[in-house]
This record gives C-alpha cells, sequence and structure tokens, in this order.
C-alpha cells in the first residue's frame, strides 16, 4: 500500500515537471543565429550540397569523431561479452548443448532457392551501401547509414547461408585501418588548413559534383567501412560455431 | 497519350493490389495466405512501377531496375516464409488433397502447431 503512494507521488512530480516543460515551450519562428551562418555560408565555404553532411563532419567534426569512439567501444564489448573461450569446463557445457539439440527441432538448411538470390542480391546490398556513403555529401544519407547497409547485408548472409566464413581477421584489420585513417585527415586538417578535420585540404570543387566539397567524401568513405564492418563483426559474433582465433 | 496508357497501368496495378488484400482476408489457411499475398502484389507493384514510367519518361531506367529488384526478392521471401511455415507444423485447410513437400522423414520432427 506504501508502495503504491510512493510511486504515484513520484509520478506525480514526474507530470509537473514535464507539464512545466511543456508550457513553457515557444515554437521557434526563425533560425537561430548559428543556424543562419549554417544556412547562408556553408554551401559556399565548404562546397557540400548537403548541408547536414557538412554540419556533421566539418562544423561538428569532433562530436562525430566521439560517436565513431562510442561504437568502437559497443563493439568491443559485445566482443568482449561473447567470446568463447576454450577452457575445461566448457567441454560440459558443449555436452550439454548437444544433447538438448537433439531434443529440439533439428535446424533446416536453407532452401536451394534462396541461397540463390542470397547470392545475386549480396552484391546489390553491398553495392547500394558503397553509394549511399559515398554521395553523402550530395544526398541524404552518409558514412552512419550506409555502413548499417552493408553490416545488413551480413546479417542477410548470415541468415541464409549459416555456414559461410568470414575471416574475422580482415574485418578487424580494415576496421582499425578506417578508424586511423580517420584520425589521420583530421590531423591533417591541422597541418595543412583551418583546423581538426577541416575539409578543405583538397580542394573545393564543382559544387554538386561527385568530387566536390574537399575531404567530406574521403572522409564519409572511411567511416562508413569502419561502421560497416564494425557492426559486421558484431553480427558475427552472434553466431553459434566458433570460426577462428579471433 | 503517354499519360493515358500510363493511368491505365496505375489503374491496373491498384486493381491487382487491391485484390491481394481481398485475398489476404478471405483465405482459409497460412499457406493460401501467402500464395495470394505473394503473387497479386508482386504483380500490382510491378504494373504501378510501369505506370509510373509512361507517367515520368526521365525515370524509365531507374523504374525498370526496381522492377528487377522487386521479382526477385519478393517470391524468394515468401517461398522462405512458406517453408518456414511449413517446419513448424503450421495447419493446413481441411480440404487440403496432397502436400508435397511432406515426407515421412520429416512427419516426426513437426510439432503440431494451431
Amino acid at each position: 500500500m506504501i508502495k503504491r503512494i510512493v510511486i504515484l507521488l513520484v509520478l506525480l512530480m514526474l507530470a509537473f515537471i514535464f507539464v512545466n516543460l511543456a508550457a513553457s515551450y515557444s515554437e521557434q519562428t526563425s533560425l537561430s543565429a548559428l543556424g543562419h551562418y549554417y544556412v547562408e555560408q556553408g554551401p559556399s565555404e565548404l562546397g557540400a550540397a548537403n548541408l547536414v553532411t557538412a554540419v556533421v563532419v566539418t562544423y561538428r567534426g569532433l562530436d562525430t569523431l566521439g560517436e565513431v569512439t562510442v561504437l568502437f567501444i559497443s563493439a568491443a564489448g559485445v566482443g568482449l561479452l561473447l567470446r568463447r573461450t576454450r577452457r575445461k569446463d566448457d567441454h560440459e557445457d558443449l555436452e550439454q548443448g548437444d544433447r538438448a539439440e537433439e531434443t529440439a527441432i533439428a535446424r533446416k538448411p536453407a532452401s536451394e532457392i534462396v541461397e540463390t538470390a542470397t547470392e545475386l542480391l549480396l552484391p546489390m546490398v553491398i553495392l547500394f551501401g558503397i553509394y549511399v556513403f559515398l554521395n553523402g555529401h550530395l544526398s541524404p544519407g552518409g558514412g552512419f547509414q550506409g555502413g548499417a547497409i552493408i553490416a545488413s547485408g551480413t546479417m542477410f548472409l548470415l541468415l541464409a547461408l549459416p555456414e559461410s566464413h568470414i575471416s574475422r581477421l580482415m574485418i578487424a584489420i580494415t576496421e582499425s585501418l578506417s578508424g586511423f585513417s580517420y584520425v589521420v585527415i583530421g590531423v591533417l586538417g591541422v597541418i595543412l588548413a583551418g583546423g581538426f578535420l577541416d575539409n578543405r585540404i583538397i580542394g573545393l570543387g564543382t559544387y554538386g559534383h561527385l568530387f566536390s566539397a574537399g575531404a567530406i567524401p574521403l572522409i564519409y568513405v572511411f567511416v562508413g567501412l569502419k561502421v560497416g564492418f564494425e557492426l559486421s563483426a558484431v553480427l558475427d559474433r552472434f553466431r553459434k560455431e566458433d570460426s577462428g582465433p579471433l | 497519350m503517354g499519360e493515358l496508357i500510363g493511368s491505365l497501368f496505375l489503374l491496373g496495378g491498384a486493381i491487382f493490389l487491391f485484390s491481394a488484400g481481398l485475398g489476404v482476408l478471405r483465405m482459409p489457411d497460412t499457406y493460401n495466405r501467402i500464395q495470394t499475398g505473394t503473387k497479386a502484389t508482386t504483380l500490382g507493384t510491378i504494373l504501378i512501377l510501369v505506370g509510373l514510367a509512361f507517367l515520368h519518361p526521365a525515370w524509365a531506367l531507374k523504374l525498370i531496375i526496381l522492377i528487377f529488384f522487386v521479382m526477385l526478392t519478393n517470391p524468394v521471401s515468401s517461398h522462405a516464409l512458406a517453408r518456414a511455415a511449413h517446419a513448424i507444423g503450421t495447419a493446413e485447410t481441411e480440404s487440403t488433397v496432397i502436400d508435397q513437400l511432406e515426407t515421412p522423414a520429416n512427419e516426426d520432427t513437426r510439432e503440431q502447431v494451431e
């Protein structure tokens, strides 16, 4: 009874706070001063047609580096928690697991139609992911979205062809190299241009073309590769059989 | 003229999609519903995209690529769904005559799901 009263009081307090917040909210009718600067100076200064990309990668590039770091930490955490260590007490777990599998319904392999369609579709999915992060500065999309599409291609492969072998060593090397190159480009921005992750280290090019907006496509290539391989490695950890030392 | 043909294709596509929805509502069991859902929606989507290609000729190549993609993915995913439904033992309607996927081997491992 007391517990219910306490819960009710907490809910009333939260409701009071939120009602105050909602009542004091007045809609902004025009852009703030910072928004004005981004909208007016962004395209001419950076040469990027997609203003969101310009803000995320250049004006707020350090936050993006933080996001990439957070993704890396979460992928490393998943890898740490799902690691299968070969120890003596694991043999008992393996025996119990085999017995459980015999009594459960045997998993049927995917039919030949699904396997063939997967082999046809997987390159298309990966190509689309590459397109999304290569055109990040021109159309909606960018590095994170393209990387997620590539990871969904990996999940497609793992669902339809569970016996396929993905080299964890290659995934780890590519992911680390991409993250490292991202920071190297940032440092190049300090040396050659205005500041960390400034995109004017390469010429700005013609507005709206593929090779424009300085280093933004290059940055997004590395971010897309890193995110795609990272999420693929996380998905790979969830597979049942252990494939390799890493 | 192109607009008229395009609008006719759009109308045809809409009719097929409507009949797909009607079929999903009225069919007696899972496998019939999957069948109507796949065939009619794939054709309806293709007709709508062809109609759009007539209305906006500049998009024609992209729409043709989309048609290939839909034709490749929609039937395959329904096939996988139907096989999965059969594997866990989804019941068929009483008027079923032949089950071609059923073999004596997997009759024992199927659990009956209603």
